[in-house]
């Protein structure tokens, strides 16, 4: 379970002060989607990386699953990415070098324990994605779909609670975008936490509820009435690709 | 196993810029391979040194009739170096083992039936065995009743040996250098070649006085050799000698010396030459481009993390602790050196075989090296690793992913 009580977060430059994030409060279920949404300028990115565990809030308390994330040291915050927090760039960001298959497999490099079957692990995670034939391609070899589904399965490796989207499908044609929101779809229906953000509305209604952000304050805070069917959309567009 | 598995990671880096790479590399590649290269000199150089010392005589100072700069054979018709010198030198100079006057002529006829062969007489007293440290490996040395009866025995080297009588044995045989019949009393030590490089096994050696008065006619001797008891005294005992016999030959500075005087440590300081100032000069190198290359190094790692501040900020986002991203850059470094050690070390040794073959050069390949380069490429690579790595470890994963 996630909980905000009063985070706050003013950046800090010379003597000039800029809060961008002014007492935000709201609690996200285990197992809830939810998408984040605001115009840029919001503070959209910043709730981000602090839910994320990247950055600490100025002010405010955090807590994921009842522990305070505002009194951890940066190890500790480390190991918790690593093991509750998968995240979704919408720059996809894998290593260029690296096949799909080894950048599954990297979170795994900084887990406690290394487990015996990685191999097998991310390429399951792959399979499960839709990537089984394409596991030794490198990212320059995969369309921008397939690149972020190797993101996804690179976020999933570690079997974390929460899955945190940022914009996961800015960068992805229509078809690619709503393969991706199917992704996240199933996920939630197997009882992860999905954090979608983005400034889209179209995007954020397929979540269960919206948060829209305003000014560095929650400007809205409502359920989605009819939470849209992000498979039934995809496979409608993949039938009318054919049909062309 | 999580610091083996982020080790990895860090070498992975390397194999996918390779350009990059062996421009980290090139400077510990040069610095070892300098390295290598002068510690194999050096180790033959001394090696050569101590040849030639060991030939001449670790404990030994050799006293020379005539002047001259280098270490050269005694000048003719030089009659100033006597017995009495010796005698001399040998009852004032403290330090001394065992001292021996004698009479060397170059160029003699030594005849044995038909055979007949011309090499270098020697006239020794019965210290010259101690002196030299050579002694009979047959038969008798020269006693002291020899000379005291100018006795007509000699002794032959054995190459000597050889030449004159073949395989049949010389002892009791006759011998006839000039119009003079000597007995063949013993057979000397196989010894080698002299530090001037001439055959000491062809010699003939005869009674220091049957060589003054029967022989050479004359009451001068061509050498002292002196054996010292110390030979971290060697310089000191050399300067005393040197000193008495200005006094006694009454020499002052305008005026040259008419004797030569060297001892094993003179020998070893001419043969090292100019082989230390080589040494410095490429140890200067090696060291140098071992720092430039550890400077490039570090700029190119630093570069680097900036240009993969993406690439930090993603594996801080998946849980790399500072510390994982801080012994991942660090590894990068290391690699690099001990790559760069390695395929230095290689070409150092090449380099010393090639030269050995080509030059003639003593060049002495041994273990060595390669553990001071290993040492060098581990100091190299942490030393200039540690900048890099600790600026990646502190990007901050928001700033970093941007």
């Amino acid at each position: 379970m996630i909980e905000l009580e009063g985070i706050e977060k003013v950046y800090t430059s010379g003597a000039a002060e800029t809060p961008v994030l002014k007492g935000i409060s709201f609690k996200v279920n285990a197992g809830e989607y939810v998408a984040i949404m605001g115009a840029s300028g919001t503070g959209k990115s910043t709730l981000m990386n602090i839910l994320g565990c990247l950055d600490k809030p100025t002010g405010g308390h955090y807590r994921l699953d009842d522990t305070d994330m505002v009194n951890l040291d940066d190890d500790a915050l480390s190991h918790l990415r690593n093991h509750k927090i998968g995240f979704v760039f919408q720059q996809f960001h894998l290593l260029d070098r690296s096949t799909a298959l080894r950048n599954v497999m990297l979170p795994l490099i900084y887990a406690d324990e290394y487990p015996e079957d990685a191999k097998e692990r991310a390429e399951k995670t792959l399979a499960a994605v839709g990537l089984a034939d394409r596991m030794t391609y490198r990212p320059n070899q995969l369309s921008g779909g397939q690149q972020q589904r190797v993101a996804i399965a690179r976020a999933l490796i570690t079997d974390p609670s929460i899955i945190l989207a940022d914009e996961p499908t800015g960068n992805l044609d229509s078809t690619s975008g709503a393969e991706v929101l199917a992704i996240f779809q199933r996920l939630h229906k197997e009882g992860r936490t999905v954090i979608l953000v983005t400034h889209d509305r179209a995007v954020a209604e397929h979540a269960d509820r919206i948060i829209v952000l305003k000014d560095g304050s929650v400007a809205e805070d409502q359920p989605v009435a009819h939470p849209r069917d992000a498979d039934a959309e995809a496979r409608a567009l993949a039938e009318k690709e054919v049909q062309k | 196993m999580r610091t083996l598995r982020i080790a990895t990671e860090g070498a992975r880096a390397l194999t996918g810029h390779k350009l990059r790479t062996f421009f980290m590399m090139a400077g510990t590649i040069v610095g070892i391979a300098a390295l290598t290269v002068i510690m194999a000199v050096g180790a033959g150089t001394e090696k050569k040194v101590m040849k030639r010392v060991n030939a001449f005589g670790t404990h030994a100072i050799m006293i020379t009739a005539g002047g001259g700069k280098g270490f050269s054979p005694p000048q003719a018709g030089v009659t100033t170096l006597r017995l009495e010198d010796a005698d001399a030198i040998s009852s004032q100079v403290q330090g001394i083992d065992v001292l021996a006057p004698f009479a060397v002529k170059r160029g003699m006829a030594v005849k044995a039936g038909t055979n007949q062969v011309e090499t270098i007489v020697m006239a020794v007293g019965p210290t010259w065995h101690d002196a030299w440290e050579w002694y009979v490996q047959e038969g008798d040395p020269i006693t002291a009743e020899d000379t005291s009866t100018m006795a007509r025995v000699c002794l032959l080297g054995t190459v000597s040996a050889n030449d004159l009588f073949g395989n049949e044995d010389p002892i009791g045989q006759d011998i006839q250098i000039g119009n003079v019949r000597f007995k063949v009393k013993g057979i000397l030590e196989t010894r080698g070649t002299s530090p001037m490089g001439d055959e000491f096994d062809s010699r003939v050696v005869i009674p220091l006085t049957t060589g003054l008065r029967r022989l050479y006619n004359q009451d001068y001797v061509t050498n002292i050799r002196v054996k010292v008891k110390n030979p971290d005294e060697i310089d000191s005992v050399a300067g005393e000698i040197r000193q008495l016999l200005h006094e006694r030959h009454h020499i002052t500075p305008p005026r040259e010396d008419d004797f030569a005087l060297f001892s094993a440590a003179d020998i070893a300081r001419m043969a090292r030459g100019i082989s230390g100032t080589l040494n410095i000069l490429l140890t200067a190198l090696a060291g140098l481009s071992l720092f430039v290359g550890g400077i490039v190094l570090m700029n190119i790692l630093l570069i680097s993390v900036g240009e993969r501040k993406k690439e930090i900020g993603l594996r801080r986002a998946l849980g790399a602790t500072q510390g994982d991203i801080f012994r991942q850059f660090l590894m990068e470094s290391l690699s690099v050196t001990l790559l760069g050690m390695v395929l230095g070390s290689a070409l150092g040794w090449a380099a010393s075989s090639l030269m050995a073959a080509v030059t003639k050069f003593p060049v002495v390949v041994s273990w060595q090296p390669f553990a001071l380069a290993l040492g060098f490429a581990l100091v190299v690579g942490l030393f200039f690793g540690v900048q890099p790595a600790r600026r990646a470890a502190r990007l901050k994963p928001v700033d970093a992913l941007r």
